[in-house]
């Protein structure tokens, strides 16, 4: 079927457009992105957009599971996998977080249905992070720089194998969302525990005079 | 997908400190005295210390917020309220 001249203008406008965005973007690209991200975790907009998606995290774990002690480690995971979605997957931190996740979720799920589509699904997550990682430590060469390069590499998910110069963009931004979602999560406590707080106080809402 | 693009592999020792002063505004030592060069390391180090800070706290929040989820189990108003707010 020869219909590719009747394919929607708009979808090719949009593409080149993207085409246009990516070739002019490509030198000052690291920059330019190292400098939008991490400055929109201080927006009131990003604050809201992981303040609802915390909290639909958080309805999900109330449905699931209910044993007391893995509770804690599943807000916390359930808080961290809302973040990487926040972040639109334009960086390797929050790629490798959604991949992990992706992956343990494939895990589980294969070992019930036998799917054959799952080798395809594997490669995804796995082909990317490989695709990833460039030839290492290109700019740390002193020893003890090196040495701490690679334990940042370590605290930040997915940024192990990364280039010195792209791992401190991916620190950058990953800090600036560590701090959004302190804030987001000490907001959502205050305002739970405030709730709980009068509630079992005493009761009645007489204010003092 | 960014990571595909062959980007220039030649950084410039400029660049990385760019980018090393941009993680430094992040950071909540606000003694930017001078030496900006010569502290790389600690920066680096600063910044590790401070990441790992920032993953005790959202730790500490989370066992709060499973606390305060477990009170809501409970029936009480407030647990009312939040399973509310929750549901």
């Amino acid at each position: 079927m020869a219909s590719t001249s009747s394919s929607t203008p708009a979808v090719e406008v949009e593409a080149r457009r993207r085409k246009r965005k990516r070739a002019a973007g490509a030198e000052p690209a690291a920059a330019e992105e190292a400098d939008a991200q991490p400055s929109k975790w201080r927006t009131r907009r990003e604050h809201e957009i992981y303040s609802s998606k915390l909290l639909e995290a958080i309805r999900l774990v109330r449905a699931g599971p209910s044993s007391a002690p893995p509770r804690s480690r599943a807000v916390r995971e359930a808080a961290d996998r809302a973040l990487a979605v926040a972040a639109r997957g334009r960086t390797h931190w929050s790629r490798a977080i959604l991949a992990s996740r992706r992956r343990r979720f494939q895990a589980a799920h294969r070992a019930r249905l036998r799917a054959p589509a799952s080798p395809s699904s594997r490669q995804g997550p796995a082909a990317s992070a490989s695709a990833s990682s460039s030839p290492p430590c290109e700019g740390a060469s002193t020893p003890p720089l090196a040495r701490k390069a690679k334990v940042l590499g370590r605290l930040v998910p997915g940024c192990r194998k990364l280039p010195f110069p792209t791992l401190l963009a991916e620190t950058t931004d990953y800090i600036a969302a560590l701090q959004m979602q302190v804030r987001a999560m000490t907001a959502l406590a205050e305002a739970l525990s405030a709730v709980s707080a009068t509630s079992s106080g005493a009761g009645s809402s007489s204010s003092p005079a | 997908m960014s990571s595909r693009r062959s980007r220039a592999t030649t950084v410039s020792e400029e660049e990385i400190n760019e980018l090393i002063s941009r993680l430094q505004t992040l950071l909540p030592n606000a003694g930017r005295r001078g030496g900006n060069q010569a502290s790389a390391t600690k920066l680096l180090k600063e910044t590790c210390n401070y990441i790992k800070s920032l993953h005790r706290e959202v730790d500490d929040l989370s066992d709060r917020l499973s606390d305060l989820m477990a009170t809501m189990d409970q029936n009480s108003p407030g647990a009312e309220i939040i399973r509310s707010l929750l549901r």
